[in-house]
C-alpha cells in the first residue's frame, strides 16, 4: 500500500495495481489520433530511460521456449524475492523496480497473444519494453479505430445508396414484397 | 501518506501534457482517503471532463467504489427509456458511467452476471436512446447482459432482488416486463426470434424496428446461422448486433490464464477488426464508380460491391453471403459512434437484414473484472472497492469438481478416455481435466449438437468419450443423442451436471427433463448418484460400459461429506442393482439421485412419530433393479418413488414395471413424488424445493397421507417453518 503511491508517478509502470494497457487505452477517449501520438511519445521517452535492455526471458531466467509452468514458477520465485513488503528497507526502491519489471514480463509472457507479439519483436532485434510496446499497440489500436470510423461511415453511405433501388426490379424477395404491400396500403389510407 | 500527496500532482501534470486539459483539484482530495487506490488516479483523471458547474458524477468520482449506493443524479431521473430522449450525447456518456457504477453496486449486493453487463452499458444506452422500446423490439441473446437494460426499463428499484425468490429474473423474461420481448437463457436464439418478430410485423403491416443483440460466443452455435440464412432469404428489415468481445467459452481461460477463444470464427472476426483497408484501392474504387456513375447505376453498384468484397475482411463476406449487410467494426464503448450508426440505420428505409459488428470489452470499466481471467462473468456478492468475492467456505467441494477429479483418475488409468464440452470449461469442471490432459479435452464452442455427434464419431474409433453437458443444454442435442448415439448403440457417456432445480438461474437452466428423455431410449443406461462417493463409482461404471451409451446426472451444489474412494478412483457398480440404506417396514421410500438425501431426512423426521421407513437408493433408472422392487412391493404396504425430475422419469418406469409384473394387483400402494407440472421460478434452492414440494417434510407428509393419517400430515407441514 505505502509503496504504491510513490510508484504511481510513473504512469504505466505500476503493474501491481493496474494493467498499463487498460489505463492507457482509457486515456485518449475522444481525442484525434495525432493528439494521442504526441502524448504517448512523451510518456514513452520517460519509460524507455527507466528500462534496461534485458529481455523478459533473461529477466525471468528462463529459456525462450519456456512453458507456461516455467514462466509461472520463475515469476513466483522472483516476485517473492523482490516484493517490496519483504525486502530489506534499504533496498526497497530497486527491488520494487525489479518487481515491477518481473510483473510486466510475466503479464506479457503468460498471455499467449502478447507473448507471440513480443517474440516477434524480439526476433526483429527490438526489445521494446512492455509498456512501450503497449503504447505502440494502443496507438495501433487507436489508429485502427480511426480506420474503423471511416470504414463504417462508407458502409453506411453504401447502405443508404443500396436502399434506394433495393425493392425495384424483378425477383423480389419476400421482404420486398411485404414492404411494397405496406407502402401501397398506407398510400390508400 | 505524505508520499501519496506528492505523487498525484506529478501524475496530473504528466497526463495533462498527454491529453486534453483536465481539472485536477477536485480529485486529489477525494483520492487521498481510501485504501488500495494505487491504480485509481489514472483511471480517474482520464474521465474528468471540463464542467461548467452543477452536480455531476462519473464512475471515477470519489475514487473508490462505494459500499453504499453511488451518486447517480442523471440516472435517478430516468425510469423508462422515454425519459432519455432529450439527453445530449454528452449526457448520455454521463448516464453510461452512472449506469455502470449502478450495475457494479447492485451486483455486488446480490451476485449475478457482472462482466457481460459491463461490456454492453454503452450499447444499451445507445439502443434505448435511438429506438423506442417497447414498440421497437430489442432482444438480448442469453440475457445475462440485460442488467443495464432492466435498470433503464423501469426495474431499477427491484435490482436488489435480482435472482432471488420472487425477484427479478437473471435473464430476460416476457412475464416480467413488456420491455423484455423474448425470454432467453440458452444462447443463439435471438436472431431466430427477431426474424419471427420482423416477419410478424411485416404481415401485420407495421413499421417498428427489431434489434437482436448476440455475442460472438453465441454466434458459434448453428442456430444463429440457420437464422441468418433464413433472414437473408426473406430479406425482412431487421438489425443484428454482433457483440464481439472475444469471449466464447465460460471462462475464455483455463485455470492458468487466458486462452484464445475456440473456433475458426473468432479468428475471422479478429481479422475483420485488424484488417486495414487498402485505402488506395478504396479510392480507386470510388473513382471508378464516379466515372461510371450517372446512368449506369447497376454497373456502378456491382463495382462497389466487388471493391468492398476485396477490401473488407474475409469475415464480412461470410455475413454478406448469408444476405446480411455488414457494418463494422464499431467501437462498442463509444456512444457517439453507436448513436450515429443506429440512427442512420434506423432512418434508412428498406435495409433488409443488417449486421452491425460491435467490439466491446467484457468487464469494461471495472478494473478487477477487466484483469480477471474469467472477466467476472458470474460472481457472488463482492466488495466493490477491492473486487473480492464473498465466497462461502464449505467443507465439501461441488459435484462438478468431484466429477472432474473422478474423470481425471479414470483417464490416468485409461488413455482412451477423452472429454468433450460445449464452451463450459468452468461450469463442467473440465478445465481441471484440460490442465491435466490438454490433448484429450475438447471445447467445441456453443454447439451441443455437434458435441454429441462428434463424441459419436470418437466412439466409432474406439475412444471413450465423456460428454459433459448441462442437463438443460442437453435438450438441444436430443436428436443427436437418439439418432447418432443410441440408435447405433455407440458407447458415448453423458455426464449431465445441473440436474434438477438449480436455484438462482431459474427455469431456463433447470434440468427437469433429462431422466424422462434419456430413460425412454432403448439402449441407454441411466443412473444417478445419491452422493459424491457414488458419483466417483458411477464415473468408473460409465467408463467400463463399452457396448452401449450411458448417462448419469448430478445436481448443482456441494457434496454431503461422505468418504471418497482412495485415489479418487471409483469402483464400477453392478449394473441394474440398487442398494438398501435403511431397513424398515410398512413404507418404502425408493429414491433416485440426490432425492435419496431428502428421503433419509424424511425417514428421520418420521422416526419420532414411531415409523421406521425403508429407504432405498435405486441407483439405476435403466435397467431397473427388478428383484429389489419386487421385494419392496411384496413386503411393504406403501411404495413411494422420489426424484427431482418431471413426470415420465424414474417413477414412471417403476410404475410401468409394477403394472406389467402384476404387482399393482395386490395390496401395495404406489405413489410418485416428482416435480410439479409447472416451471419453478428462480430463487434460493431451499425455496425452490419447497415450491416444488420435494422437501423432506413434503415426503413425510405424503407418507402420512397415504397411510390415512391426515392429521399427522398436516402437523408435519405446519411445523416446517
Amino acid at each position: 500500500m505505502r509503496c504504491g503511491y510513490g510508484l504511481a508517478a510513473l504512469p504505466g509502470s505500476d503493474a501491481r495495481f493496474f494493467s498499463p494497457e487498460t489505463s492507457f487505452l482509457r486515456l485518449p477517449r475522444t481525442v484525434h489520433p495525432t493528439r494521442i501520438k504526441f502524448g504517448s511519445f512523451k510518456v514513452r521517452a520517460k519509460i524507455d530511460e527507466a528500462r534496461k535492455e534485458v529481455s523478459f526471458y533473461e529477466l525471468l531466467g528462463i529459456s525462450e521456449t519456456g512453458t507456461l509452468l516455467e514462466i509461472k514458477q520463475a515469476y513466483k520465485q522472483l516476485a517473492r524475492r523482490y516484493h517490496p513488503d519483504v525486502s530489506p528497507p534499504d533496498r526497497v526502491e530497486e527491488n520494487t523496480e525489479r518487481f515491477i519489471r518481473v510483473q510486466e514480463a510475466y503479464e506479457t509472457l503468460s498471455d499467449p497473444r502478447r507473448r507471440a507479439l513480443y517474440d516477434k519483436d524480439l526476433a526483429l532485434g527490438l526489445h521494446l519494453a512492455f509498456s512501450a510496446r503497449r503504447r505502440y499497440q494502443s496507438d495501433e489500436d487507436l489508429e485502427d479505430r480511426g480506420e474503423w470510423r471511416s470504414r463504417w461511415q462508407s458502409q453506411l453511405s453504401e447502405l443508404k445508396r443500396r436502399s434506394m433501388n433495393r425493392d425495384a426490379g424483378g425477383n423480389m424477395s419476400w421482404g420486398a414484397r411485404m414492404r411494397k404491400q405496406r407502402e401501397e396500403s398506407s398510400k390508400e389510407l | 501518506m505524505a508520499l501519496c500527496a506528492c505523487s498525484f500532482p506529478a501524475i496530473v501534470s504528466c497526463c495533462a501534457a498527454a491529453s486534453e486539459p483536465q481539472k485536477s483539484t477536485p480529485f486529489a482530495s477525494h483520492l487521498l482517503g481510501g485504501s488500495d487506490l494505487g491504480f485509481h488516479p489514472l483511471l480517474k483523471l482520464n474521465q474528468v471532463k471540463k464542467r461548467s458547474g452543477g452536480v455531476y458524477a462519473s464512475l471515477s468520482e470519489g475514487a473508490e467504489y462505494y459500499s453504499s449506493r453511488p451518486p447517480t443524479p442523471l440516472l435517478d431521473t430516468i425510469n423508462y427509456p422515454i425519459h432519455m430522449k432529450n439527453l445530449s450525447v454528452k449526457e448520455l456518456k454521463q448516464l453510461a458511467d452512472e449506469l455502470r457504477s449502478d450495475v457494479i453496486f447492485n451486483v455486488s449486493k446480490t451476485g449475478g452476471h457482472l462482466g457481460s453487463s459491463l461490456g454492453v452499458v454503452e450499447l444499451t444506452v445507445a439502443l434505448h436512446y435511438v429506438f423506442n422500446a417497447p414498440r421497437d423490439k430489442i432482444l438480448w441473446d442469453v440475457g445475462h447482459q440485460s442488467y443495464p437494460h432492466k435498470i433503464l426499463t423501469g426495474r431499477r428499484d427491484k435490482m436488489h432482488t435480482m435472482r432471488q425468490t420472487n425477484g427479478l429474473a437473471g435473464f430476460t423474461k416476457r412475464a416480467e416486463s413488456e420491455y423484455d420481448c423474448f425470454g432467453t437463457g440458452h444462447s443463439s436464439t435471438t436472431i431466430s426470434a427477431g426474424l419471427g418478430m420482423a416477419v410478424g410485423r411485416d404481415l401485420k403491416g407495421e413499421r417498428n424496428n427489431v434489434v437482436a443483440v448476440i455475442g460472438d460466443g453465441a454466434m458459434t452455435a448453428g442456430q444463429a446461422y440457420e437464422a441468418m440464412n433464413n433472414a437473408g432469404y426473406l430479406d425482412s428489415d431487421m438489425i443484428v448486433i454482433l457483440n464481439d468481445n472475444k469471449q466464447v467459452s465460460l471462462p475464455t481461460a483455463n485455470l492458468d490464464g487466458p486462452i484464445p477463444p475456440v473456433g475458426a470464427l473468432s479468428s475471422a472476426l479478429s481479422r475483420l477488426q485488424s484488417n486495414r483497408p487498402l485505402r488506395e484501392l478504396r479510392e480507386v474504387a470510388k473513382g471508378v464508380t464516379k466515372q461510371i456513375g450517372g446512368p449506369m447505376h447497376e454497373l456502378a453498384a456491382k463495382v462497389d460491391e466487388y471493391a468492398r468484397g476485396m477490401i473488407s475482411g474475409s469475415g464480412s463476406t461470410l455475413f454478406e453471403e448469408l444476405g446480411l449487410y455488414y457494418i463494422g467494426p464499431v467501437d462498442g464503448h463509444n456512444i457517439d459512434d453507436l448513436v450515429s450508426i443506429l440512427k442512420e440505420v434506423k432512418t434508412t428505409k428498406t435495409t433488409g437484414p443488417v449486421l452491425i459488428h460491435v467490439v466491446t470489452e467484457k468487464g469494461r470499466g471495472y478494473p478487477y473484472a477487466e484483469r480477471a481471467d474469467d472477466k467476472y462473468h458470474g460472481v457472488v456478492k463482492f466488495d466493490p472497492a477491492t473486487g473480492k468475492q464473498f465466497k462461502g467456505s464449505s467443507v465439501t467441494q461441488s459435484y462438478t469438481t468431484y466429477f472432474a477429479e473422478a474423470l481425471i483418475a479414470e483417464a490416468e488409468a485409461d488413455k482412451n478416455i477423452v472429454a468433450i464440452h460445449a464452451a463450459m470449461g468452468g461450469g463442467t469442471g473440465l478445465n481441471l481435466f484440460l490442465r491435466r490432459f490438454p490433448e484429450r479435452c475438447f471445447d467445441v464452442g456453443i454447439a451441443e449438437q455437434h458435441a454429441v455427434t462428434f463424441a459419436a464419431g470418437l466412439a466409432c474409433e474406439g475412444l471413450k468419450p465423456f460428454c459433459a453437458i448441462y442437463s438443460s443444454f442437453m435438450q438441444r442435442a436430443y436428436d443427436q443423442v437418439v439418432h447418432d448415439v443410441d440408435l447405433q448403440k455407440l458407447p458415448v457417456r453423458f455426464a449431465m451436471d445441473r440436474a434438477g432445480l438449480v436455484g438462482a438461474d431459474g427455469p431456463t437452466h433447470c434440468g427437469a427433463f433429462d431422466v424422462t428423455f434419456m430413460a425412454c431410449l432403448p439402449n441407454m443406461v441411466v443412473m444417478a448418484p445419491s452422493d459424491e462417493a457414488e458419483l466417483f463409482h458411477m464415473v468408473a461404471t460409465a467408463a467400463a460400459i463399452d457396448d452401449r451409451p450411458s448417462c448419469f446426472r448430478y445436481p448443482r451444489g456441494n457434496g454431503i461429506g461422505v468418504q471418497l474412494p482412495p485415489g479418487n478412483k471409483g469402483v464400477p457398480l453392478e449394473i441394474g442393482k440398487g442398494r438398501v440404506l435403511i431397513e424398515g417396514e410398512r413404507v418404502a421410500l425408493l429414491g433416485y439421485g440426490s432425492a435419496v438425501q431428502s428421503c433419509l431426512a424424511a425417514a428421520s423426521l418420521l422416526e419420532s412419530h414411531g415409523l421406521k421407513l425403508t429407504v432405498v437408493d435405486a441407483r439405476f433408472c435403466k435397467p431397473l433393479d427388478h428383484s429389489l422392487i419386487r421385494e419392496l412391493a411384496k413386503s411393504h404396504e406403501v411404495l413411494i418413488t422420489v426424484e427431482e425430475g418431471s413426470i415420465g422419469g424414474f417413477g414412471s418406469h417403476v410404475a410401468q414395471f409394477l403394472a406389467l409384473d402384476g404387482l399393482l394387483d395386490g395390496k401395495v400402494k404406489w405413489r410418485p413424488v416428482v416435480l410439479p407440472d409447472r416451471y419453478i421460478d428462480h430463487g434460493s434452492p431451499a425455496d425452490q424445493l419447497a415450491e416444488a414440494g420435494l422437501t423432506p417434510s413434503h415426503i413425510a407428509a405424503t407418507v402420512f397421507n397415504v397411510l390415512g393419517q391426515k392429521r399427522e400430515a398436516l402437523g408435519i407441514m405446519s411445523s416446517r417453518n
